[in-house]
């Protein structure tokens, strides 16, 4: 399998003159990160402002509050903080490594709590009126597209199965109670879903 | 179904976030010590990841950087505490080494006085596996220093006001439980008052926390008989912060 996001940096230009300016580019950002692992607070300061509204972004979405939002990105910053001297930029994308640890993070609390603010019917149509992505402005514009054309060829119900979970964080349960199905079948579902776009990705 | 298609449905579901709060546990422990399944991890990841970028970014609001730095300086703080609070402890186990070293070391072997023991243990849990030995003589200046870093098994000794004596040795010894009743030499000090910093690398680093050391004064080239037959020099604690020689407790 391709690199996915090792071109990322080089791919702006695809975006379009439309789009803001990047805040900072994979390789800017991958060396703040190394700057942050040796205590540079400046170089913190700046992977903070270059990444914040994109992390905040992913949590709120998952959480559906804004206050506990911010708590868990508090402590997501904190995790960046302590272990920026593991961001290998062979195996991710700096900014898909902070994101991996906000939603790992927003699952977790989540998971813990889910009665906190959430009200999944409700998200509901924000989810389904997105439309699969509109841009890109971090990753490589070339690989966000293969996936999406990939999770075009799933079916309609097994596509929005995977981007609600994805995106809203929602666990088999929460989608079990959405499709009227017993959670084993949501679970088969899932994983062929998950096949069919593991071999639709593959080379 | 095989057992690779398990653990890779296992990995896409823990990316994909839709098991519950003890299976995402159970996988984010076991990530750790299976690469096979950190492996898996890692490419859900990378496949899944271009999803993220339809989330529309929001700004903070404008204190949260704050907090986040306050927090920060906090636990620098709080590490900087625990390393003095380190010292303290060194200082506190000085007392209760004293008793120990006369009545136990003494009484398992005879001929010789195995001095004490230091070595304390850090606190923190990724604290610095670095521990250090002093020994004392005549309660008054310190001799030796003896510093292990338990993560190479590294050490070093250094002579604080011991001098090379014409016609003997220094020979270092380690006493542990599980070695037995006797101290087992760890090795002859060369005329510079050296020794191979590898000398305790086949000794596990808990016995190394749990053990004492000894330095005893021996013939020209080491004991004859492999058990220590002269006067030994008897340990002392120091802090390892200021724990430049010659600091009285």
């Amino acid at each position: 399998m391709p690199e996915p996001f090792s071109s990322s940096t080089t791919h702006r230009a695809g975006s379009g003159p439309d789009l803001p300016p990047l805040p900072a580019s994979a390789t800017e950002l991958g060396h703040l990160l190394q700057r942050v692992a040796t205590g540079d607070r400046s170089a913190f300061a700046k992977v903070y402002e270059a990444t914040v509204p994109k992390l905040l972004g992913t949590v709120l979405r998952i959480l559906n509050n804004r206050g506990w939002a911010e708590e868990v990105v508090h402590d997501v910053y904190i995790k960046i903080w302590q272990k920026a001297g593991q961001f290998d930029a062979g195996k991710a994308s700096p900014i898909t490594w902070m994101v991996t640890i906000a939603r790992n993070s927003a699952i977790d609390e989540l998971r813990k709590q889910p009665a906190r603010g959430r009200a999944p019917e409700e998200e509901l149509e924000q989810v389904l009126s997105t439309e699969p992505n509109a841009q890109s402005r971090l990753e490589d514009q070339q690989t966000v597209n293969r996936l999406n054309l990939c999770l075009e060829e799933l079916e309609k119900d097994r596509r929005d199965m995977v981007r609600m979970a994805y995106l809203n964080g929602w666990s088999r349960v929460d989608l079990a109670t959405h499709f009227d199905q017993p959670v084993n079948t949501i679970k088969t579902w899932l994983h062929r879903a998950l096949k069919q776009l593991k071999g639709c990705l593959s080379p | 179904m095989t057992d690779r298609d398990d653990l890779d449905m296992l990995a896409a579901e823990f990316v994909l976030g839709t098991l519950d709060a003890r299976e995402r546990a159970s996988v984010a422990m076991r990530r750790h010590s299976e690469p096979d399944l950190e492996a898996l991890i890692v490419a859900w990841e990378q496949r899944l990841g271009p999803l993220a970028e339809e989330v529309v970014p929001v700004a903070p609001t404008p204190g949260l950087y704050k907090r986040i730095e306050q927090k920060i300086n906090a636990l620098e703080e709080k590490q900087a505490r625990s390393t003095h609070d380190d010292n303290d402890r060194v200082i506190s186990l000085h007392k209760r080494l004293r008793r120990w070293q006369w009545s136990t070391a003494l009484a398992s072997a005879s001929a010789m006085m195995l001095m004490a023991v230091l070595i304390f243990q850090p606190t923190q849990e990724q604290g610095p596996q670095s521990f250090v030995a002093v020994f004392q003589e005549n309660d008054q200046q310190p001799a030796f220093m003896l510093s292990v870093d338990l993560t190479n098994r590294q050490m070093h000794i250094r002579p604080v006001t011991a001098e090379p004596m014409q016609g003997k040795s220094y020979q270092l010894w380690i006493k542990a439980d599980s070695l037995g009743p006797n101290p087992r030499s760890v090795g002859v000090l060369n005329e510079n008052l050296k020794l191979d910093r590898t000398a305790l690398r086949s000794y596990d680093p808990e016995l190394l926390k749990e053990a004492t050391f000894g330095i005893s004064v021996e013939p020209e080239g080491g004991s004859p008989t492999g058990q220590p037959t002269g006067p030994a020099i008897h340990g002392y604690l120091y802090p390892t912060l200021d724990g430049e020689s010659g600091q009285q407790l």
